[in-house]
């Protein structure tokens, strides 16, 4: 099958119809966190949902169309992000190629994948806003012994996660860990750029605090990405995860 | 002129191995109203699916023997061939909403601007459609703004903008009030008489009595009887699988045990022959 | 329940009666515009001189005022108190104690709130006053498939009827024990029943939408044509044309510019 026949397999008419219903719905629960006034956003459901059920290049689709559509109607400063959310949906795509949506994983699996990826990503946030500060690339034993407690903490923290949020759905808890990371990359220069780091949310106390340290503008846009969306695209595919669980098998035959 | 001739139909849905459909065969001459009816699970919706050309193409999953329609065998042919001659309408009215339009007007067109119809014959065919389906007045507004019953004319005026051959009814007044369901079902009655060939899925024994040509029965994917309403709506085979009897044959059932109905008369399937045999016959 | 969430609002404007490419164009020049020129005070220029006369015209100024105030306020109050508290080194305008409002924060917020505030006018000037299926018709006759105008006029559409849904799905949840309000842990544990009945009754419905277009012939090979005819004018065209043009030059020059004068 050529390239753009596989491209084209993945929308078929069921696909079409669905799109639409994603959008919606991450529209609708996105409205409903903001209004909730929870540090997440899950304004990605529908997407990673298509992603797994129709194949990265519709989870792409999905993800530009809602934060276009939705930044036209109700909440501008979605707009910008389109691309973040393309991203999202491609990776929801490609997890679920991997298998993600379908395996279980044992809870103390889940646990050990929170615990190390928290710390794992304390340790690249505190490098970045040091680098930010100082400038130089900061020894990660440094650092550790810097910060000690923190780690600690946060370690904790993340096993607790994996533990009691994830439960058995510890591989997809880990795509979407990884996704939000990367959101948080590619989204931190727009967000800096366009907004200079600032929502007008209460996310924007942590960019603050970065700020009074002294960390550059787009660092302290990363650190607040990274604090917030590893944990948001965690449970959305985690909730996906759930949804595809529940589904009779005829659904995911497409 | 046969317009439907179905031969041994067996389809399996793809992730099952049960087969939905076995061994169907039935034909329908060109005009007649067909009544299908038949428990849950019977296989009606997939026979629906099956006239209309659904069946196979768009549920894949495995059909053996023959569906010709309007012509054409639908393995044969695409979806798209099928669906200009074959109209389907089915039970949720919300669903069949397109939600691509924002009038009813430009609703009902949808179909025509997908097949590429010409501006100028639109405006007249959506005008016909709409009067056909007496829903004129809410030609400017929103589909989605409308009652059960409303929408699902709407949903019939789009199929009949197409101009099809054949209309395939799945159950299009269950989830309707009864307002709706008279509404809807005028609308049928009257394409049927004007010459539609009509296949209509239906619950209401006494409606199937009173305006179907014919009747058939489903169980398990098979047809179990076949022939005209008074012949199949009193069967013993119905009777004994526990469906598709009316009040009126019911009533008089029991009536006829204990010795209130004539045993030579036939049961009756509609009021006016209750009515009859209750006035006529004395035992 | 409305209609939709499209913001449009019927009128008989001048800048109604543009074709959507047009006003798409028109937006986006602006946009850019307010982007590609580096002073801080050009946006606020661009604001009054050029995105609110052209609102003037098309009867949607007041609505476009209430919108850009509803947006941008909250973010202004947040970005100037941030980054001019917490800009780090520059010439502070006033101290008290420890914090210090810095100038080069100052301007730095100024600009940012200006490029917002262009950012979202130029696109009301589009969404305000064009309806959301005409543009999307009008994209579909340049080449976008049909598929994504589909798409994006459904979603519009029923926005409002899932917004309805999650509301009785809310309340039946809180008849039930459900618990909203309280702290943090608390709403969070809200979600999960409130987002899976949501999701998994509307997947039961797309199979069903899918078979009713396909019976409208929505796969149909060929061409199709349309029932709405959007007119146009010859000197639409040129204008278009001129301004994709001019967004050629306002992305190059800035190109150019950030080339040569940093680093």
């Amino acid at each position: 099958m050529s390239f753009t026949e596989s491209i084209k397999k993945e929308f078929s008419t069921r696909t079409l119809v669905l799109i639409p219903v994603a959008i919606a719905i991450n529209i609708v629960v996105g409205q409903l966190l903001i209004i909730l006034k929870l540090p997440i956003y899950l304004d990605s459901i529908g997407t990673v949902l298509v992603g797994a059920l129709a194949g990265p290049w519709a989870g792409a689709l999905t993800g530009a169309l809602t934060n276009i559509i939705w930044g036209l109607t109700l909440y501008p400063q979605a707009m910008p992000f389109f691309y973040v959310a393309a991203v999202i949906g491609a990776m929801a795509g490609i997890a679920a190629k991997l298998g993600v949506f379908e395996r279980i994983s044992p809870r103390w699996l889940s646990a050990l994948i929170g615990g190390f990826f928290f710390f794992g990503l304390t340790l690249f946030i505190l490098s970045v806003t040091t680098y930010s500060r100082e400038g130089l690339i900061p020894n990660a034993t440094d650092l550790i012994r810097q910060y000690g407690v923190v780690f600690i903490i946060i370690a904790i923290i993340g096993l607790a996660i994996g533990y009691f949020v994830l439960q058995k759905a510890g591989y997809a808890g880990l795509a979407g860990l990884i996704t939000g990371v990367v959101a948080a990359i590619i989204s931190a220069p727009t967000a800096a750029v366009v907004y200079g780091g600032v929502t007008g949310a209460g996310t924007d106390l942590v960019v603050a605090a970065f700020r009074a340290s002294g960390t550059g503008i787009l660092a302290s846009t990363f650190a607040q990405g990274a604090v917030s969306d590893p944990f948001d695209k965690m449970v959305s595919f985690l909730i996906v995860w759930l949804i595809l669980q529940a589904l009779p098998a005829r659904f995911k035959s497409r | 002129m046969v317009v439907i001739d179905v031969h041994e139909l067996t389809y399996t849905y793809p992730t099952t191995n049960v087969a939905a459909l076995n061994d169907v065969s039935l034909q329908v001459t060109e005009g007649e109203f067909l009544a299908i009816i038949g428990n849950n699970g019977a296989g009606k919706s997939t026979l629906c699916y099956a006239l209309s050309g659904f069946v196979p193409h768009f549920f894949k999953g495995t059909m053996r023997g023959r569906v010709q329609v309007a012509g054409m065998d639908t393995q044969n042919v695409t979806l798209n061939d099928l669906v200009l001659k074959v109209g389907l309408a089915f039970q949720n009215p919300f669903n069949q909403i397109s939600g691509a339009k924002y009038t009813v007007f430009e609703e009902v067109a949808f179909g025509l601007e997908n097949t590429g119809v010409p501006r100028e014959q639109m405006v007249e065919r959506v005008e016909r459609a709409l009067r056909l389906t007496g829903i004129d007045e809410l030609a400017e507004r929103s589909p989605y703004s409308l009652s059960g019953g409303q929408q699902q004319r709407v949903a019939l005026a789009s199929i009949l903008v197409m101009e099809p051959q054949v209309l395939v009814l799945d159950e299009p007044t269950s989830q309707l009030d009864p307002v709706g369901s008279r509404e809807v079902f005028q609308v049928i009655k009257e394409m049927s008489d004007s010459g539609m060939t009509v296949i209509l899925v239906e619950h209401k024994v006494e409606w199937i009595a009173e305006f179907a040509d014919r009747v058939v029965a489903l169980h398990d994917g098979r047809i179990i009887a076949q022939g005209t309403p008074a012949e199949v709506l009193t069967s013993a085979t119905l009777a004994e699988h526990g469906f598709g009897l009316s009040r009126y044959t019911t009533t008089a059932r029991e009536a006829l045990k204990r010795g209130l109905w004539l045993v030579e008369r036939r049961l009756p399937t509609t009021l006016q022959e209750a009515a009859d045999g209750f006035s006529r016959g004395k035992a | 329940m409305t209609a939709s969430i499209s913001l449009y609002i019927a009128g008989d404007s001048g800048l109604h009666r543009l074709h959507p490419l047009t006003k798409l164009t028109l937006t986006l020049t602006i946009l850019l515009g307010g982007f590609a020129i580096p002073y801080t005070w050009a946006s606020y220029a661009i604001f009054l001189g050029i995105v609110l006369p052209i609102a003037i015209w098309g009867g949607i100024w007041k609505q476009m005022l209430r919108s850009v105030w509803k947006i941008v306020l909250p973010f202004a109050i947040s970005i100037f108190l941030i980054q001019s508290l917490f800009w780090g080194e520059g010439t502070a305008l006033f101290a008290f104690g420890p914090l210090s409002i810095e100038k080069e924060g100052v301007i730095f917020a100024m600009g940012s709130v200006g490029r917002i505030i262009v950012v979202i006018s130029s696109f009301l000037l589009l969404t305000l006053a064009t309806r959301p299926d005409s543009l999307m018709n009008a994209l579909t006759k340049i080449g976008v498939p049909a598929g994504i105008t589909y798409i994006v006029v459904t979603t519009i559409q029923i926005v409002p009827r899932f917004q309805a849904k999650a509301a009785s799905i809310i309340d039946a949840q809180r008849s039930r024990g459900l618990i909203t309000e309280g702290n943090l842990l608390k709403r969070t544990r809200a979600l999960v029943p409130l987002v899976m009945p949501l999701v998994l009754s509307s997947l039961v419905d797309v199979e069903e939408r899918a078979i009713a277009i396909e019976a409208r012939a929505f796969n149909s090979p060929g061409s199709k044509t349309s029932l709405n005819v959007i007119p146009d004018t010859s000197t639409q065209r040129i204008a278009r044309w001129i301004m994709f043009l001019l967004i050629v030059l306002i992305i190059g020059y800035r190109i150019w510019w950030s080339l040569t004068f940093t680093n």
